[in-house]
């Protein structure tokens, strides 16, 4: 049993955020993390950061960008805080050692992002998030934060209607460990992994979502999935929206720049899901490079495609054998993000005191119906360090008043054991790959009620083949056989939460588009919907107001 | 088409010793090594255990060796293996201990990492003024003025920044072959960042007395594989290079290493020749020229014996020259 003031799960950007912001102030505070910190899926993150810095540009009409990209779904008192605190943010990011490519006047340079009024988005070259990773965690080990790397959690846990803790599974040697604390924090990412072809890592299962839904907290808008217009061809691999922002084309097979069909006005620069949507149109109907789009950055010259683009150009180089300096990249609609997530507040609370969740796995929501690009990054250290200082404040007035049910440290043991034991045939890895193959297929980019209907049964078979999963490691060495048994349960039940939301929203807004109910309906479905467990497991749904200050919604047009 | 992997199984639970197992494997275009093996976990065999997460080569977990070479199983073309190897080995990294299967013990690398100190030890005083703040309606905010040929060293899209910690450079490094306390090419690349960091108030300061010291940059042995296998295209020894003179410009030259550097350059600047039996005793001491003692009489006996007293070579003039254009002269 392991005793802590704060458990942050998760090592990406948000959660290195809240625990430099922790241990600033001395607070006892140990991240755990199914990989190593530096592992962590921010690091992918390429093309920028957004923040108003130009004299030309203020943070109002990123705001107003935001609150427009979200199809109005975005709370906006929450992204007032987002913008606002924008600046400042990035500028404690610098000072903390974070590097950006400089402007010509001496400032940060930034560049055009889609969805963006101004140019806008801070850079590191094409790796602003192995910029920002790095450098926090080079700040985590400043403040000598104490760091349990390859610790799988299981359960959240709590007690007097308050967070007690969490149980976690040591994947270097097998043993279960219990850590008590007042506050925890999850900020455990995305669930990319619900997809084929999608852009994200093989950790990101949404395992902090599903925990949390089986322990009593909502999940928010978790329909709302993003698919990001540019991952290569053959692999999903991300091909940062900042190749567009240094002016990349979008052509189809007739060699057109087919976004000015739908989206005159800003182009290639569209939000992603009207991207998204464009390039899926033309493949469907018929004007596809062999079920591709070609990005075209030829035009950009080497010099410009080496100094701003590099990791695209290698990127391109290795996962799909194209130079593009030579020739145009073969490129696709992939899952990219998580607009939904864990419920939150715009201090990172939950239903659960002392419980907080910030960044992809949460949802303030900052990113309603759909994300601006360069907005995430921004979302995960405003938003984990704002949950750090509240559970700063939180622990000056927390109370010993909880106790941690060690019983559960043995309950999730036997569901480890029980599962090895099975005699069942079923590999969980192909039933992983039958379900991403269904959501893709069925819960994509369009969506209509009877392919969602579909996706529903196949997600009900493969829940009862789950029940004979067979596990063949049986020892205690870094089993990651085991581990990826109860990811995929994870991921199962939150594309259950997926397609059930999705089903009953019926509109289209932001990145969820219903062919059979193609407008946006704001009378009755201007709403963020709530995921909860009933008391037999099924999903039930809420529903609970979008914040409306400034911005009253318009038709969305680009 | 079908083909082999043949990967180094051990789990200490079970074995007394590493062994391999061949798997058979149905290839399509495109497929990288990490999918290979990814496909023999899901299909074939559960045991088999690696590291993975990012699959686009910035996480830096799958780093292995493949047919003997230390790469990103996820940015490695089963085809071009097959046609140079006609198989897929894959092994753990070397220069750490084994956990299990291809997964080793990272405790010590990253350990080493956090040695160099990875951070800004403060500010320059330009740029306090970065404040947090949340800006009311209407309110812009000022940021600090950096020339961008301050970071120069570090905005190239092969500067140390971008290093991924694969362990790629650590596993090949022959320094720490030969000293397991060595620092190693990618704490060094690290610590080489923040020095050339233009907001570090330590600017060439402790970082290069501490980098001197015994498992530091001296000790680099300039095998060069550091560079050869990075994934990434970053030279760590380059780093390395530019460590060594950086201190040696800041007169940071107590290490054995420095001085020998320093003994060189002053007997080619004074001979133009290589005064072997100086260069010895002021590099090591009195003790490091005890040290070079059986080497010397191996070479004595080989009737390689270095002269006593040197000759001036006769294009001194040119080397005097040369030393000026290096702004070396107080170095002599």
């Amino acid at each position: 049993m392991l005793k802590h003031d704060v458990v942050i799960v998760g090592a990406g950007l948000a959660g290195l955020r809240a625990a430099v912001e922790l241990r600033k102030k001395g607070i006892d505070v140990v991240i755990v993390s199914k990989v190593y910190p530096t592992r962590s899926h921010s690091g992918a993150a390429q093309g920028g950061v957004n923040a108003a810095f130009d004299e030309n540009d203020s943070w109002e009409s990123h705001f107003f960008d935001t609150v427009k990209g979200s199809d109005y779904l975005g709370d906006q008192d929450a992204i007032e805080i987002l913008t606002s605190e924008a600046p400042g943010n990035i500028l404690e990011l610098q000072s903390m050692g974070v590097v950006f490519n400089r402007n010509d006047k001496g400032g940060i340079a930034q560049r055009p992002f889609g969805g963006q009024s101004f140019p806008r988005s801070c850079y590191y070259a094409d790796a602003v998030g192995h910029m920002m990773l790095h450098g926090l965690f080079d700040n985590v080990l400043k403040y000598k934060t104490k760091i349990l790397y390859e610790y799988f959690v299981t359960s959240l846990l709590t007690d007097n209607g308050k967070v007690s803790g969490v149980v976690a599974y040591d994947i270097k040697n097998g043993k279960f460990e219990g850590i008590a604390a007042k506050a925890v924090l999850f900020a455990t990412g995305g669930y990319g992994q619900v997809y084929s072809s999608n852009t994200n890592a093989l950790i990101n299962t949404g395992d902090g979502m599903a925990i949390s839904i089986n322990a009593g907290v909502p999940l928010m808008d978790m329909e709302f999935v993003q698919f990001h217009p540019t991952t290569l061809k053959s692999t999903g691999i991300l091909v940062t929206e900042g190749a567009r922002g240094e002016g990349a084309y979008l052509l189809n097979s007739l060699g057109v720049r087919f976004m000015s069909k739908y989206a005159p006005k800003a182009m290639e620069l569209a939000p992603r899901d009207v991207v998204a949507r464009a390039e899926q149109t033309e493949i469907n109907e018929g004007r596809g490079v062999d079920g591709a789009i070609l990005l075209d950055i030829r035009h950009l010259g080497k010099e410009r495609i080496m100094e701003r683009l590099p990791q695209i150009m290698q990127l391109s180089i290795d996962f799909e054998g194209v130079n593009p300096i030579h020739e145009p990249i073969p490129i696709r609609p992939g899952a990219h993000y998580s607009m939904g997530g864990i419920k939150t507040d715009y201090n990172g609370r939950t239903a659960i005191e002392g419980y907080y969740s910030a960044g992809e796995s949460a949802c303030v929501s900052v990113h309603g119906a759909n994300r601006l690009g360069g907005n995430s990054l921004l979302d995960t250290v405003v938003f984990g360090r704002r949950a750090g200082i509240d559970i700063a404040e939180y622990l000056k007035s927390a109370a010993e008043d909880r106790k941690f049910d060690e019983s559960a440290i043995k309950r999730d043991e036997e569901k480890f054991e029980q599962l090895k034991k099975s005699a069942g045939k079923e590999r969980h890895g192909l039933l992983k790959s039958e379900l991403q193959e269904e959501m893709r297929a069925n819960v994509g980019v369009f969506r209509e009620e009877n392919a969602m209907k579909k996706a529903l049964d196949k997600i009900g078979e493969l829940k009862e083949r789950a029940k004979n999963i067979g596990i063949d490691d049986k020892s205690k060495t870094f089993n990651t056989d085991i581990v990826e048994a109860f990811e995929f349960s994870n991921i199962l039940l939150i594309a259950e939460v997926i397609t059930r939301g999705a089903i009953l929203r019926k509109e289209s807004r932001g990145a969820h588009y219903r062919t059979d109910f193609p407008e946006r309906d704001d009378s009755n479905w201007l709403k963020h919907t709530l995921a909860t467990l009933d008391g037999k497991g099924n999903i039930k749904f809420d529903f609970s107001e979008v914040a409306i200050t400034k911005f009253k919604p318009q038709p969305r047009t680009y | 088409m079908e083909f082999k992997v043949r990967a180094y199984r051990f789990n200490p639970e079970t074995d007394e010793k590493p062994y391999y197992k061949e798997y058979t494997v149905e290839d399509y275009p495109g497929m990288t090594v990490l999918n290979a093996l990814i496909k023999i976990k899901s299909e074939l065999d559960g045991t088999l255990s690696f590291r993975r997460s990012c699959r686009s080569a910035i996480c830096g977990s799958c780093a292995m060796k493949i047919n003997g070479i230390t790469k990103l199983a996820c940015k490695t073309q089963v085809s071009l293996e097959i046609d140079k190897f006609g198989i897929i080995n894959v092994e753990p990294l070397a220069n750490m201990p084994v956990i299990r299967d291809l997964i080793v013990d990272q405790e010590v690398f990253f350990d080493k990492i956090k040695a160099i100190k990875p951070y800004l030890l403060g500010q320059r005083e330009d740029a306090a003024h970065n404040i947090f703040k949340t800006l009311k309606e209407g309110e812009k905010i000022s940021q600090p003025v950096y020339d961008k040929s301050e970071f120069k060293n570090l905005t190239g899209n092969e500067d140390t920044p971008n290093c991924i910690l694969c362990e790629c450079c650590y596993s090949e490094c022959g320094g720490v072959v030969g000293n397991k306390d060595y620092l190693g090419p990618a704490a060094l690349a690290k610590l080489y960042r923040y020095v050339e960091d233009p907001r570090d108030i330590d600017k060439n300061g402790s970082r290069l007395v501490n980098g001197s010291m015994p498992n530091g940059f001296w000790d680099c042995v300039h095998c060069q594989s550091c560079e050869q296998f990075c994934p990434k295209g970053i030279s760590p020894v380059k780093s390395i290079v530019k460590l060594h003179e950086k201190s040696i410009k800041n007169s940071i030259t107590f290490s054995s290493g420095s001085k020998h550097v320093v003994s060189i350059a002053r007997s080619i600047g004074e001979t133009g020749r290589l005064d072997e039996i100086k260069v010895a005793f002021e590099s090591g001491g009195v003790t490091g020229l005890l040290n070079d003692l059986p080497v010397a009489f191996g070479a004595g006996l080989k009737g390689k014996i270095p002269p006593l007293r040197l000759k001036l070579i006769k294009d001194m003039e040119d080397i005097r020259l040369a030393y000026k254009e290096l702004d070396l002269e107080d170095k002599l």
